[in-house]
């Protein structure tokens, strides 16, 4: 056990006035920033002016898109089987298109229930699922717009994402032609 | 007839008017209170209540620098329903907090807010006081008065009928009785050296000798702590300490009674600051120039008044120019609205600018009073009386001012102290050393040979 003695005060310490005129010295230092270096407060004035997020962030989910447009999602349920608040749904169909077996029909994520945690985004095989669209205020008037559906979670621009490659494979981004011809074939 | 008659006009406009100087705290209150909460925000880092804003039709939104947060809250207070817990003595309850608010409107009374107006008007000379009231009496009125506001506390805790209340009446009343000892002993150091009770003459021996603060330094510091603890504001606030007491004495009210309390606090501090200022800092005199000084040089003096005043309305402007451009770099959605508030805020500093300017020459180049004769007799003496008491006027706010912020910087940095330790530094210190103050003030004087 570490036994650490504390110093006495001395007696300067001890008046209390010359300490507490140190400490009226502090705050004076602080009132003069703000009111002589209002802008460079550290506090943002919020709704208006928004914090920087990092793309690191958990945030509100998207789902990735393949070049034809379709969802990268091919409804395996790893996510939702990581996922420690069970609130993502999925329910899976037949795909379109002969090379690959299944597609989502229905991918519904309760951001309610969700905790925000990063485990969906890691389980993913085919990275389809990614938390970095900065989205960090969810606001809505009831709780079903919080279950953000298939359209709300692949309606996303790639222009938003201009450093990342596989954002700008996707219908409207600028390797989405080059992508298209690797990919091969339209959905009919 | 006859008492209507021994004066002249001007002397009852004068006279009259003064009584116009009452409200002085009331319109404090309308300063101090975004100066304390904008105060405190920026001690803590913070940006302070900035958001409300009135929406002017064609031209934008205003905030006035967060000003309007305070009109809101002040509208919000004065909308809300009045009620009175059960069993309170319903009376009692609803006069309280009238008190210390009644008590606002007559403690200033004897406050000298310019030196004496002497002038000649319709032939012969004619002195007017500073003071509301020129009583030889002066600071023991001023102080019988403001130690009236107790009661308030002392009713509001008893009527309440809440054991939270009755204990914060308690303490604000020995509080206030123990410190008004400490403050008044102080005080008498002061007196003494000036010889008379009348606050007029007191500021007229500084004016003539030194400041208080020089010949009572230790005196200043005793007053200055009594006079904080005696409002019971921070750190000497234990009689509303909220970990303990909820809210003290005013736990059981609420809407524009609470309101009427918080407002009779900010007055007392308006007045305690400018008895401090009275006291020690020389009261309305200038520092470094006499009034006779200033009077001979009447023009000039009050150049330098619009000079300064020009400086302060060009330091505002190089604030709003920074913070506009800054701003403008931000990708921040409303910036447009303040920068447009900002232009509004530019074209009133430079307007002011031009007119102080303006006046300044005018006044340096114009305005000479010994050359000011008209049908006979020199009807500038009364110009001059008036420009005197304008500068001694804004020289008296200029140094309660400050001491109104050192109110706030006091509440916002210290911790509160322990009950105990508030009444063994009462009793067992402040005490002590203004009584030694008081006595060593004594010797000095009778061996220097005052009167």
């Amino acid at each position: 056990m570490r036994v650490i003695k504390q110093k006495p005060m001395t007696l300067g310490e001890r008046l209390y006035i010359f300490e507490a005129i140190r400490g009226l010295w502090t705050t004076l230092k602080h009132a003069a920033r703000g009111l002589f270096c209002y802008d460079s407060l550290p506090t943002i004035s919020y709704p208006e002016g928004q914090p920087e997020v990092r793309n690191t962030y958990r945030a509100k989910h998207r789902l990735m898109l393949r070049p034809d447009g379709t969802p990268r999602c091919v409804a395996c349920g790893m996510c939702a089987a990581a996922c420690p608040a069970h609130c993502i749904f999925i329910e899976a169909t037949q795909s379109d298109d002969p090379r690959i077996e299944k597609r989502v029909m229905r991918f519904d994520i309760d951001h309610l229930t969700c905790v925000f945690c990063g485990l969906c985004v890691e389980a993913c095989p085919v990275d389809a699922l990614r938390m970095d669209t900065k989205v960090i205020s969810l606001e809505h008037r009831t709780r079903d717009e919080f279950v953000s559906s298939l359209f709300d979670l692949t309606n996303w621009n790639p222009a938003d994402y201009p450093d990342d490659k596989q954002s700008q494979m996707a219908p409207g981004g600028t390797l989405n032609k080059q992508a298209l011809e690797t990919w091969g074939m339209e959905v009919k | 007839m006859e008492i209507i008659e021994s004066k002249t006009w001007v002397e009852w406009l004068i006279t009259i008017g003064k009584f116009a100087f009452c409200f002085v705290p009331v319109l404090y209150i309308l300063l101090l209170i975004p100066m304390e909460r904008r105060g405190a925000g920026f001690m803590q880092d913070r940006q302070g209540p900035n958001r409300s804003y009135i929406k002017i039709p064609y031209f934008g939104k205003i905030r006035l620098l967060g000003y309007v947060q305070n009109m809101c809250d002040g509208t919000k207070l004065f909308f809300k329903e009045m009620f009175a817990p059960k069993g309170a003595n319903k009376f009692l309850y609803y006069v309280a907090p009238a008190i210390p608010f009644a008590i606002v409107f007559l403690s200033p009374c004897v406050i000298p807010w310019f030196g004496p107006m002497v002038f000649e008007w319709g032939g012969k000379s004619v002195r007017i006081a500073g003071s509301i009231v020129d009583s030889d009496v002066g600071v023991l009125l001023l102080f019988g008065l403001s130690s009236l506001s107790a009661y308030g506390a002392v009713l509001a805790g008893w009527a309440s009928k809440s054991k939270y209340s009755f204990l914060g009446a308690l303490r604000t009343s020995s509080m206030t009785i123990s410190y008004e000892v400490c403050l008044g002993l102080s005080m008498m150091g002061i007196l003494l050296l000036a010889g008379s009770f009348n606050l007029t003459d007191i500021v007229n021996w500084q004016e003539h000798h030194a400041w208080g603060i020089v010949v009572q330094p230790v005196a200043f510091f005793c007053f200055l702590i009594a006079s904080i603890a005696e409002t019971g504001r921070a750190p000497f606030d234990v009689a509303e300490g909220e970990p303990e007491l909820v809210a003290g004495y005013h736990t059981e009210y609420g809407a524009m009674q609470f309101g009427l309390f918080y407002m009779g606090e900010y007055s007392h501090i308006c007045i305690n600051s400018f008895l401090i200022a009275t006291l020690f800092l020389g009261g309305y005199s200038v520092p470094f120039v006499t009034t006779e000084t200033m009077q001979a040089h009447m023009g000039g003096s009050l150049a330098i008044l619009c000079g300064v005043l020009a400086f302060l309305a060009l330091a505002f402007l190089h604030m709003i120019y920074r913070y506009s451009a800054k701003l403008a770099k931000r990708a921040q959605s409303n910036r447009l609205e303040i920068l447009q508030e900002y232009k509004l805020y530019k074209l009133i500093a430079w307007l002011a600018v031009v007119v102080f300017v303006a006046l300044g020459a005018c006044a340096w180049l114009f305005y000479n009073p010994a050359n000011f004769v008209v049908n006979g007799f020199a009807v500038g003496s009364l110009a001059t009386a008036v420009g005197t008491a304008l500068i001694h006027l804004l020289v008296l706010v200029v140094k309660s001012v400050f001491f109104c912020w050192v109110w706030i910087w006091v509440r916002w940095t210290l911790p509160r102290f322990r009950y105990d330790h508030v009444m063994h530094l009462g009793w067992k210190i402040i005490l002590n050393i203004a009584l030694i103050n008081l006595v060593v003030t004594a010797v000095i004087a009778k061996l220097v040979g005052g009167n």
